[in-house]
């Protein structure tokens, strides 16, 4: 573990503690799993890799944690010697009769998106929407240690992206890609990354986990790519050509490039979501683009970014989120361009006082691999 | 947080194995008088659903619904884009776009089962409450824990399964031979093995790493980096087309030790020796001692929606739904005259009179 890394613990404690002073709650308890290990992360600094797990926390001391599978607990124990571990088969049930345990004190319970069903109905299931949206609120914004995380996370997502292009050569399967980004992560002590790319031309609607196609002479071939550094997850997106870039790509690409850099000068404080969505969305629609800019085409047009890799908020043109320093996103108007197929462009970025920081440092450009 | 190749080969898994494994729950749903059966998915939790349909979610979340008779229809939180793919690596019924998964589920069962009926849930206390809500406030009555239903028909691993085993076990083996002699830090050992894995197509690679085993045999997660003790070891998780293997090894910078030798000798007359009459490596046979003290073993497989869960242990109760035939990965861990060792493998339990297989 890193220094910052110790630094964002204790300065997570301290708001958490104080947030819970606040709302009386004398025990918090978190429930994660490895895929939503943001709010385990938050509260008691561990990642679950295998199975369920639920952190207890106290105002005062050291922190309790129950996990499904031995291995899982002696890591935990060998990571933070002052956690209190034990794990169980039944994880569940092992809570809920810890729960019980806490007798009358106030506990809260969260977050909704990793409570599960047995917890929910018990009682604390009224105490997971407000404790859910409390979490949520402490994360949203980042502290300075926080935010030097996301910007090495930034810097590892631009050098994984020249892995990623060293990697697209003609004829390599999807999956290649993939081996050799992922190696050159570890190889810089990255444990995680949520990688998706798609290639071909039109016929291509978006991105998946990789398949065994192999890469042609005239592909688009796009990314994401999301490393974790202490926990906090940074985006790149970008597009590159297998070979030299046909007219049409390179127009396509002038379009996305154009939205990127109108959903960049949107992001300041007292903006909303929403206003970086419409930002990127008016610029499709002035191309004569504004069907591909739909749920028919596209998902989002951005998120937050931090201990989950999809995190709040979500970048579309209803929502009213109002960013403030110190929050983290990607603006990305990755969408299905109809003479070109799928294409992707995306920045991470930090909202300052003054508007926005770009943490992406790659060249916004349509990529080209020679042949 | 990292999904590698995800595809299905109908070679490998035959459309034919995807349905009888459903035709097999069927029956059980038949046998309880269940209306429907609702089994979840995530990239925490794929092994149900991939085991029956061969759908494995790179993020997000989806529910597949069995009726008694008919092919499984999955309801999946990705957008309408996705189908298509979902549809190309999966053998379905009907694929639904439910980016509001509960209450799609909710609707879903309503339209297509109207009447009262028992509906069973795998694992129904661990369903994520966004998924459940809607689905519990409209037949709260209704629902039952399917988990021991699924369990009972999941293992023995069928044909298909155990060459895909084989297959994971061989792409970790190789891996871990991938692991250049020298290293210096467990970053280099990491970035091998990923390296490695993917290239020869497994889906999702999982390591530990112990850097000084000497020091500390705990198999850690590394974010960052660490030097590597002269001996090390190395715990790798594969998984290839969603079945998972687990294997250990250690690694000696100054060849093998002696005593590693006898270790490797035992483990592997200990796992041909489990059965599904004989879960345990303790109390030992006679004249089989372990040349050093069992610290620790686990002995694991897929019952449920978890790739690997406890099965038979040091500190754990066995199971009594592990028939011969079943897929399961040991893991143990002696403590030598000159430190701790490790080994895990991945094996076919055997019966009582039948050792088990061993994979690698």
């Amino acid at each position: 573990m890193s220094e910052i890394s110790g630094n964002a613990r204790a300065e997570r404690r301290t708001r958490l503690v104080a947030a819970m002073a606040d709302e009386e709650i004398d025990v918090l308890v978190v429930a994660g799993n490895p895929w939503r290990s943001d709010y385990l992360r938050f509260a008691l600094d561990v990642t679950p890799i295998e199975g369920h797990a639920f952190a207890f926390l106290e105002r005062e001391g050291p922190g309790r944690i129950i996990v499904e599978h031995p291995a899982e607990a002696a890591r935990l124990r060998s990571e933070q010697p002052q956690l209190q571990v034990s794990w169980s088969p039944s994880p569940i049930a092992e809570t809920e009769t810890a729960i019980r345990a806490l007798g009358g004190r106030r506990i809260a319970l969260a977050p909704l998106a990793a409570v599960p069903h047995r917890l929910a109905i018990g009682p604390l299931g009224s105490s997971v929407i407000p404790t859910t949206a409390l979490l949520d609120r402490l994360m949203l914004r980042k502290s300075s240690s926080e935010i030097d995380a996301l910007r090495r996370a930034a810097a590892l997502a631009d050098q994984g992206y020249v892995a990623f292009c060293d990697a697209a050569r003609l004829g390599r399967p999807e999956y290649a890609l993939v081996a050799d980004v992922e190696a050159f992560f570890r190889s810089r002590g990255c444990p995680e990354n949520f990688q998706i790319l798609g290639s071909g031309g039109r016929e291509v609607r978006g991105m998946h986990a990789p398949t065994e196609r192999r890469l042609v002479a005239g592909d688009l071939v796009t990314t994401e790519l999301t490393p974790c550094v202490d926990g906090y997850y940074a985006q790149i997106c970008r597009t590159l050509v297998l070979g030299g870039p046909s007219e049409a790509q390179e127009r396509a690409f002038a379009v996305y490039n154009e939205a990127l850099e109108a959903g960049i000068t949107a992001v300041r404080p007292g903006a909303t979501a929403g206003e970086v969505a419409r930002a990127q969305n008016e610029v499709f629609r002035r191309h004569g683009l504004g069907e591909y800019v739909t749920a028919e085409y596209t998902r989002v047009r951005g998120h937050g970014l931090g201990l989950y890799v999809d995190g709040r908020p979500a970048v579309l043109e209803e929502v009213d989120l109002i960013l403030e320093p110190g929050m983290t996103l990607i603006v990305h108007p990755n969408t299905y361009h109809p003479e070109v197929g799928y294409f992707v462009h995306g920045d991470s970025v930090l909202v300052t006082p003054e508007g926005c920081e770009v943490l992406t440092r790659t060249r916004r450009r349509l990529f080209s691999v020679p042949l | 947080m990292r999904r590698g190749l995800i595809s299905w080969s109908r070679e490998e898994v035959p459309p034919s194995v995807l349905d009888s494994r459903v035709a097999r729950l069927q029956g059980e749903m038949q046998a309880a008088d269940l209306g429907a059966a609702l089994v979840y998915t995530s990239f925490a939790r794929p092994s149900a659903v991939a085991w029956l349909t061969h759908f494995v979610p790179y993020w997000n979340e989806a529910l597949l619904v069995i009726f008694p008779t008919g092919a499984p229809v999955l309801l999946a939180a990705f957008s309408k884009r996705v189908l298509e793919w979902i549809r190309s690596v999966s053998h379905l019924g009907e694929v639904r776009s439910a980016p509001d998964l509960g209450r799609a589920a909710a609707v879903f069962l309503k339209e297509r089962s109207p009447e009262p009926s028992r509906i069973g849930v795998l694992e129904l206390d661990a369903l994520p409450w966004t998924v459940a809500e809607p689905i519990v406030r409209g037949r709260f009555d209704e629902l039952v824990d399917a988990t021991g239903l699924f369990a009972s028909i999941r293992q023995p691993a069928d044909d298909a399964e155990v060459r895909l085993a084989r297959r994971a076990a061989k792409i970790a083996a190789q891996a871990l031979g991938a692991i250049p002699a020298g290293v210096q830090r467990a970053s280099e050992v990491l970035s091998a093995l990923e390296a490695s894995a993917r290239l020869d197509g497994a889906e999702e690679v999982l390591p530990r790493l112990a850097p000084d085993l000497r020091a500390d045999a705990t198999l850690r997660r590394f974010e960052g980096d660490a030097p590597l003790g002269e001996r090390y070891g190395v715990e790798l998780s594969v998984a290839y087309k969603a079945t998972w293997v687990r294997v250990a090894q250690c690694f000696s910078d100054n060849g093998l030790p002696q005593s590693w030798r006898g270790a490797a000798e035992w483990s592997a007359q200990a796992a041909a020796r489990l059965s599904e009459t004989n879960f345990s490596l303790e109390p030992l046979p006679p004249g089989a001692p372990p040349p050093g003290r069992l610290t620790a073993w686990t002995l694991e497989a897929c019952f449920g929606s978890s790739p690997l869960s406890i099965a038979a242990g040091s500190g754990a109760p066995a199971r009594s739904v592990l028939p011969a035939g079943s897929l399961a990965s040991l893991s143990l861990q002696l403590s030598l005259d000159d430190g701790p060792w490790l080994r895990g493998e991945p094996l076919v339990v055997g019966s009582g009179s039948r050792p088990s297989r061993r994979l690698i």
